[in-house]
């Protein structure tokens, strides 16, 4: 539906555009037109949800690579990747005692591009909790945890802390002998503290070993609980990026 | 894509600095929103290969009745898995990463200056400091675990006992073979100050009862504290020096040859030193500790 605005001697060119973006379909999707213009690019970031995210414009310098390295727009790619392939994971996974591991080794053999999803969410995983240490190592050398951003520093290592309890409660899930042993391990740890440890230890477990209670808890807190403080951390996170002026900049 | 154009300052005194902002700016569409596509791209693309040449592993069922040796926990938790055998599980296990998280969460509120924000690395030492930290955190790290390895005990008799084994071909020790000095093996671990030293019994057993830890006041069984002296001195007090004297003696000595000035000096000097001590405690518990968490070689997943 072209607009017809256009004077006389219009190419097939002019025509396509005009029939994708100025119709009326695409208008009421996207407030802004096609992004080829300075004012339409401003309005493509400002009215959309997701890239609002972003500020408008940026410093040159912060759109070198070696500046942030992506480290923490990865995190959080990462973490969306983590979110998809989990959920078709779910789709195929009960978190008993009696199911889970069968159903793992099902997954592997039976399901369509099964063993690739869980290949794709483990190293995923493992990948999150390297770019996140790697990111909080860039944030530093690049003294980006000066005031005013002392508060996001704090809610990063926040996240460090939950990228971490996230990983640690998805290690259980598979129910195999390095799943049972590495938690049995890792909680025993907490159980180390003095006085409140052994109590700690007893509700996080769910009893006094690692059985079908541990399992349902973890997977609770693997699957909902942590990811959406995770979510509510990052928005955090990201807004006060906005607030505090951007990425950080020599004085 | 520069939009200097676009900028329409009002005031004389705004204007030179939006005028030297705006010039600097570049538009979040396409530069940015490009640059993380592309970012998404190589690496969802990175990690579809990897996905499809190395699986995931899947070891047997669980069984809590067969414990693997090592049992090891996640990679990351590693390095307190090491800590753990050099000191009391409570501190290794708690206490430690507990201050850790503190003390890196508060690093913003000690160093409150703008010395090289914003830049990689621009302040003048940044760099001594990154590497010489980097260097003291990890090599000092692993000396620490060599020493409670006895590994200065082994290279000792190899050195004092040329070409000589420990024990004769019959499997009796050989008595020609120079060990390490008796009068010394307290030195051999940090365990031996313990188990080498003769410690009088009224120091290695002070009954205090359970009027100490009043854990009964919380609702918790009470808990009869006996206080074992050597105990406390390997598993607390020397660790806790340890973990606390050596970076404080770096920031001294980096402070004295004036390689640490100022606040900017000394925190990149201790970050890059905990880094390295993160990093080498985890290579060690991931690659070498094997059955009994013995210093030795050890292949991942090797265990069934
Ligand atoms: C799930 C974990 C995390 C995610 C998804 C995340 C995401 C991000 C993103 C996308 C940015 C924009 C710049 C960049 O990409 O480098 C950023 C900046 C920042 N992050 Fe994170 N981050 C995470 C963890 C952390 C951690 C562990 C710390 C520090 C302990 C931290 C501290 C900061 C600070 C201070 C900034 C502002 C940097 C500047 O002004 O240059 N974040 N984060």
């Amino acid at each position: 539906m072209a607009t017809g605005e256009q004077p006389r001697g219009q190419t097939l060119g002019d025509r396509l555009y005009d029939f994708a973006f100025k119709n009326r379909v695409w208008k009421s999707i996207f407030r802004s037109g096609y992004p080829n213009t300075p004012r339409n690019q401003m309005l493509a970031v400002a009215t959309n949800v997701f890239l609002h995210l972003h500020p408008t414009r940026i410093h040159r310098t912060h759109v070198k690579i070696t500046h942030t390295f992506c480290l923490g727009g990865l995190s959080f790619f990462l973490f969306l990747g983590l979110t998809i392939t989990g959920v078709l994971l779910m789709f195929y996974y009960v978190p008993s005692i009696e199911r889970a591991y069968g159903d793992i080794l099902r997954l592997e053999t039976d399901v369509r591009f099964g063993q690739l999803l869980r290949n794709l969410h483990r190293w995923m995983a493992h990948g999150m909790v390297l770019t996140v240490l790697m990111h909080m190592m860039r944030v530093f050398y690049t003294g980006a945890y000066k005031p005013p951003r002392e508060f996001n520093w704090v809610v990063g290592v926040v996240l460090l802390v939950l990228t971490l309890l996230l990983s640690f409660t998805g290690y259980l899930l598979p129910w195999d002998q390095l799943a049972l042993w590495a938690i049995t391990v890792g909680t025993n740890m907490v159980g180390s503290a003095p006085i409140l440890g052994e109590p700690n230890r007893f509700v996080l477990v769910g009893g006094f070993q690692v059985g079908q209670a541990a399992l349902i808890r973890f997977y609770t807190l693997h699957v909902i609980g942590l990811p959406l403080i995770a979510a509510i951390f990052m928005a955090v996170h990201f807004w006060r990026i906005r607030r505090d002026g951007g990425l950080a900049r020599p004085l | 894509m520069a939009v200097s154009e676009q900028a329409q300052p009002v005031s004389g005194a705004v204007r030179g600095r939006q005028r030297r902002a705006r010039e600097e700016e570049l538009l979040v569409w396409p530069d940015l929103v490009f640059i993380e596509f592309i970012a998404a791209v190589l690496f969802t693309i990175t990690l579809a290969i990897l996905s499809v040449l190395v699986d995931a592993v899947l070891l047997d069922r669980a069984n809590p009745a067969i414990t693997p040796n090592p049992s090891k926990a996640p990679w990351y938790f590693l390095n307190l898995q090491e800590l753990l055998l050099h000191m009391h599980p409570a501190l290794a296990g708690v206490i430690v990463p507990t201050i850790a998280l503190i003390a890196l969460g508060a690093i913003p509120y000690f160093d409150t200056s703008s010395d090289g924000q914003g830049e990689w690395l621009s302040t003048p030492r940044a760099w001594a400091n990154l590497i010489v930290g980097s260097i003291v955190g990890f090599f000092g790290t692993l000396l620490l675990i060599f020493y409670d390895a006895s590994m200065h005990v082994r290279l000792y008799e190899w050195v004092a006992n040329p070409g000589k084994s420990k024990f004769l071909s019959s499997g009796e020790l050989d008595p020609s073979f120079n060990g390490w000095p008796e009068s010394l093996a307290f030195l051999k671990s940090l365990r031996s100050i313990e188990t080498e030293l003769s410690w009088p019994d009224a120091l290695t057993s002070i009954p205090l009862g359970e009027k100490v830890l009043r854990t009964d006041l919380l609702g918790l069984p009470a808990i009869p504290l006996e206080i074992n002296v050597a105990k406390v001195i390997v598993e607390q007090i020397i660790p806790v020096s340890t973990m606390i004297g050596l970076p404080i003696l770096l920031s001294i000595a980096a402070w004295k040859v004036g390689l640490a000035q100022t606040k900017r000096d000394h925190m990149i000097l201790q970050f890059s030193g905990f880094i390295a001590v993160f990093v080498i405690l985890t290579i060690i518990g991931t690659f070498f500790r094997g059955e009994g968490l013995e210093l030795v070689p050890y292949t991942i997943y090797s265990h069934g």
